[in-house]
């Protein structure tokens, strides 16, 4: 790691640290500044904004997860269904995590206070690019049938998070469900998730690609 | 301390939703309600000890009220299953997404670890609308018109599908509500997936 690096990294780690034990509004560039050491142009020259770096720092954990989870995600591998089936698990079991839960309340949290939402909408919209894009190469092999990727990678999403990501957020249950617990809940989001996604029959597939009623809305329809 | 009377709870819930409306949340201070209603500061305390805690009385008891009644209408014998859900998800969706619904839903999410507004959002609104959803479903699934299945996860995923679209964009703040007409189509592509997701095999 470069000596800039690792000066990143020092930052986004003393901001995770105040952000999340004094909120947004209560944590200055300056607070920042006096953990990490080294002046406030130093710090400005990494993040041009506090709102910025909140955001980075917020996303860095699910980020380095997703790098690191999507690698081992390969459509052209032998079982896909089992590699879906791991990842939902994997996926379900960090984001349950009291730690992401937590980020997750704070992200929505400020979201409207701070004007970062936007900012950590298009951070999400990039994390899911990179599962569209293994979904789409299981429509391309044929697993899946032909769709918008991006529309199944949504699906996925919420089928997973349906049984579990709701009473955590509303902290109405305040322990993360354990393994076996996300594990299930994963499995049976993947299960729905395939046979909705079926590759259709051959037999009545002579009008090709999906209704056009069917097409997601462009975003600036919503 | 006085005893507490429904009618005089009711009033303080009325006025308000009165000055939310007017002002908005962020705006609205317990002296505006006070003033409204008349009566000490410590009696609105006693019977709200937050603006938050009114605000979400205000919000939850309009928006629950439609809720309940929009499930109570799902029919199970319905003869076009499809159509009977995206008539469904479409009212549904209609009032979730009302900017009202957003509002509480955002502060309940928000608020959650400093008061228990998570809790009641959760206890008052998402299970009794799982509940009826569900049993709902178990009875379609009893006449065969999809596959067997726990029909409590059923009635999980088929919701978060509806919101699968539009849900993070809402409460981050993207886009401050969603038109009825433009969740038409994220309805019925939901509503695909669900349908094909539980078919019979």
């Amino acid at each position: 790691m470069s000596k800039n690096d690792s000066k990143r990294q020092a930052i986004l780690g003393s901001a995770y640290r105040l952000f999340r034990a004094q909120g947004f509004d209560g944590t200055s560039m300056a607070d920042i500044t006096s953990q990490v050491g080294g002046s406030k142009a130093t710090l400005y020259s990494h993040f041009p904004s506090k709102e910025e770096l909140f955001v980075e720092c917020m996303m860095a954990a699910l980020e380095n997860y997703m790098s690191d989870t999507l690698k081992h995600l390969d459509a052209s591998r032998s079982d896909p269904e089992a590699a879906l089936r791991n990842f939902g698990a994997s996926v379900l079991n960090f984001i349950c995590s009291a730690e992401q839960v937590e980020v997750r309340r704070l992200m929505i949290a400020e979201a409207s206070r701070s004007g970062t939402g936007k900012l950590f909408f298009d951070k999400l919209t990039a994390l899911r690019a990179q599962i569209s894009s293994f979904l789409d190469a299981c429509m391309a092999s044929g697993l899946l049938r032909l769709d918008d990727p991006d529309l199944a990678a949504d699906h996925l999403g919420a089928l997973l998070e349906a049984e579990v990501l709701e009473p955590l957020l509303l902290n109405v249950r305040d322990a993360a469900p354990d393994e076996m617990e996300t594990a299930l809940a994963a499995r049976r989001a993947v299960a729905a998730f395939l046979r909705a996604y079926a590759p259709t029959d051959p037999s009545t597939k002579a009008a090709a690609g999906p209704d056009a009623h069917l097409r997601r809305l462009p975003p600036h329809e919503l | 301390m006085k005893t507490k009377t429904e009618s005089k709870r009711q009033a303080i819930i009325q006025a308000a939703a009165e000055v939310f409306r007017e002002v908005g949340f962020e705006r609205a201070s317990m002296s505006d309600i006070r003033e409204r209603i008349g009566g000490s500061k410590a009696t609105l305390y006693n019977y709200f000890p937050s603006k938050e805690k009114l605000f979400f009385e205000v919000m939850h008891q309009a928006k629950e009220l439609e809720l309940e009644a929009i499930t109570g209408e799902l029919d199970a014998d319905a003869d076009d299953l499809r159509r009977e859900l995206v008539r469904f998800g479409q009212k549904f969706m209609t009032v979730l997404y009302s900017a009202d619904a957003i509002a509480v839903r955002h502060l309940a999410i928000a608020e959650s670890r400093h008061s228990d507004i998570g809790r009641l959002s959760f206890e008052q609104g998402t299970v009794p609308i799982e509940k009826r959803v569900a049993e709902f479903l178990r009875k379609v699934m009893k006449r065969g018109a999809l596959r067997t299945a726990d029909p409590k996860i059923a009635a999980m995923h088929l919701l978060s599908l509806l919101e699968s679209e539009v849900l993070q964009r809402v409460l981050l703040g993207v886009i401050e509500s969603v038109k009825p007409e433009a969740l038409t189509g994220a309805v019925r592509r939901a509503v695909e997936v669900f349908l094909s997701g539980y078919e019979r095999s």
